[in-house]
């Protein structure tokens, strides 16, 4: 679009919307615009070579290092709480025996899924966005650029492929050890005998509450590390703005997961049932 | 249209305006005939109008020297030079190519043949000091691993930094850093060297050094320079030329001598103390 037309198209709206309201709409349009040209752009540099093998590697490492004892812990406590939970509504029912099929159902579709991403979110979103947001402000972007190095295909490529196959594997990861969660629960509460847990749970899930569950951890996975990967390019200032990358990273990838699990959820359940 | 970050620009230009727009092909048919031309270089940020009218033109093998005081807009003006930013107005033609006309594959074109100085350093910090030069080596100028390693090796010991090789760039000071990002510029041997500050920070001892390696550079590989620089001492050494940023443009151009002549109390400042 050419230049002029922006000063008209301003100079049009100003005269209709107060000040306030203008600047107001137009970050929130610009923010919309960037982030989606953002995300997009990956889908076409990602069949592009140069591939950086190297990179990827590394990120996947990095990614999975980073979150996997934080998951561990989340996992048991996720198993361990819900069965803590349901048990005593269970009994009053006599309905004890379903315990190992409630959890894994819930935690398989839902929890599982949900709870990893949003702590993952928490620990990769933000690295990233510090990461990448302290090489914009310190010129490291620019020194790639004036290399002929995109820094889209350098740094932003590498780690949202590592965050879509990372966090699905993290995913099924959690969703056992909160199954094993829920049995050391049943298991010293006096319960059950592991052989009747397994099977219950194990007969409890279908391929129609693993594949979504799973399937849509690898949205989640692209969200946490675009979203991170987009705060830490629009960073400016100094330190000051490092910081808020990191902090708008988190908050906008938690949130965004949320409502993408909204999406999908919708998606499951018109394809599978 | 919303401008993106430097790397994601969609295009503004209307395809109308394409007709008197000397595009890659035909760049042989024009009148540029100098390395580095700017021509009437107007950029602001948002209020703040940091260039208007800046004209410049750097012949082959020329070094030319940018003396201001700061924020006076020598490194915007740098910055234009490679694309990093785009110019509002004005041309910016580098070895025959517009550079501020966005086309990926010409820009591309001219950063492999230019090697950026940052006024910061800019090493990447994830890597050591040894693959901060190899890095760029490797990917574009084909060489191998070897004869990279070999090359950062010597560049690396020219500015002085033979024993910081494997080290990362948080474990070097702030002079040795700059020397680092130095070798890294100097490392591709460029045909075009943009050097913003190349002297600051640094002890007079090691500054001259620095000079007197970029003006080696410029014998050995006849390569075309702009130096921005505060240090007369590094722009006597290095330059043919130089220029004195003011009020958005270039007030004063001349040899140095010429410059030092000029009755004006802020060229007259640069002259006064030479450190
Ligand atoms: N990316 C930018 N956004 C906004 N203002 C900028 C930007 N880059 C430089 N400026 C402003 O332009 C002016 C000139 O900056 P600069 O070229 O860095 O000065 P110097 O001559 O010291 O190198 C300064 O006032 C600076 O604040
Ligand atoms: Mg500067």
């Amino acid at each position: 679009m050419p230049k002029r037309s922006i000063g008209f198209a301003q100079a049009g709206t100003q005269v209709c919307l107060s000040w306030f309201r203008l600047s107001i709409m137009k970050r929130f349009f610009i923010h919309v615009y960037e982030l989606t040209a953002f995300s997009l752009r990956f889908f076409k540099e990602v069949f592009l070579p140069p591939y950086e093998f190297g990179e990827f590697a590394d990120h996947l490492q990095n990614f999975g290092s980073r979150s996997f004892p934080l998951v561990s812990v989340i996992g048991l406590l996720m198993g361990l709480i819900l069965a803590l939970q349901t048990k005593p509504t269970l009994a009053r029912f006599g309905a004890e025996s379903f315990l190992p099929a409630m959890v894994a159902i819930s935690v398989v579709r839902e929890l599982g899924p949900v709870i990893t991403a949003l702590v993952v979110a928490g620990r990769v979103s933000s690295g990233i966005g510090a990461e990448i947001g302290s090489m914009k402000v310190t010129e490291q972007i620019d020194a790639l650029e004036v290399s002929s190095v995109d820094p889209y295909r350098f740094l932003v490529v590498p780690r949202v492929l590592a965050g879509t196959i990372a966090l699905p594997l993290l995913t099924a990861y959690a969703d056992l050890l909160a199954v094993l969660g829920a049995y050391v629960f049943m298991f010293i509460s006096g319960g059950m005998g592991w052989q009747l847990f397994v099977t219950s749970t194990v007969s409890s899930l279908s391929i129609s509450d693993i594949v979504p569950g799973i399937g849509k951890t690898f949205f989640f996975g692209y969200i946490i590390s675009i979203v991170g990967s987009y705060f830490g390019f629009r960073a400016t200032g100094g330190t000051e703005g490092v910081g808020k990358a990191a902090t708008s990273a988190v908050v906008f990838a938690s949130f965004l997961i949320l409502i993408m699990d909204f999406v999908l959820v919708k998606v499951g359940i018109l394809l599978f049932e | 249209m919303v401008k993106l970050f430097g790397n994601l620009r969609v295009s503004t230009i209307p395809i109308s305006s394409y007709s008197n727009v000397p595009t890659f092909q035909y760049s042989v048919l024009l009148p540029y005939k100098a390395m580095i031309e700017i021509i009437n270089l107007h950029k602001s940020f948002g209020d703040l109008a940091v260039l208007s009218g800046l004209t410049l033109s750097v012949a082959r093998g020329e070094t030319f020297s940018i003396l201001g005081k700061s924020g006076t807009g020598k490194s915007v003006t740098l910055k234009c030079l490679v694309g990093l930013l785009e110019p509002d107005a004005g041309e910016v033609v580098v070895d025959s190519t517009r550079v501020d006309i966005y086309s990926r594959k010409a820009l591309s074109e001219i950063r492999k043949k230019t090697g950026f100085l940052f006024q910061s350093g800019a090493l990447y910090d994830s890597m050591s000091v040894l693959d901060n030069l190899t890095f760029n080596l490797s990917r574009h100028h084909k060489v191998t691993h070897a004869e990279a390693k070999e090359k950062s090796e010597h560049y690396l010991t020219l500015v002085g930094l033979s024993e910081a090789i494997g080290k990362m760039p948080s474990e070097l000071s702030g002079g040795m850093r700059k020397r680092a990002a130095l070798a890294r510029a100097l490392v591709i041997e460029p045909q075009i060297l943009l050097y913003d500050e190349p002297t600051t920070g640094l002890d007079p001892i090691t500054s001259a050094g620095i000079s007197e390696l970029i003006r080696d550079m410029q014998g050995r590989f006849g390569m075309t320079a702009i130096v921005v620089t505060h240090d007369i001492l590094c722009a006597g050494i290095v330059s043919d030329r130089a220029g004195v940023l003011k009020d958005g443009l270039l007030k004063y151009t001349g040899t140095l001598n010429e410059l030092a002549e000029i009755e004006d109390e802020e060229v007259k400042g640069f002259f006064r103390n030479p450190l």
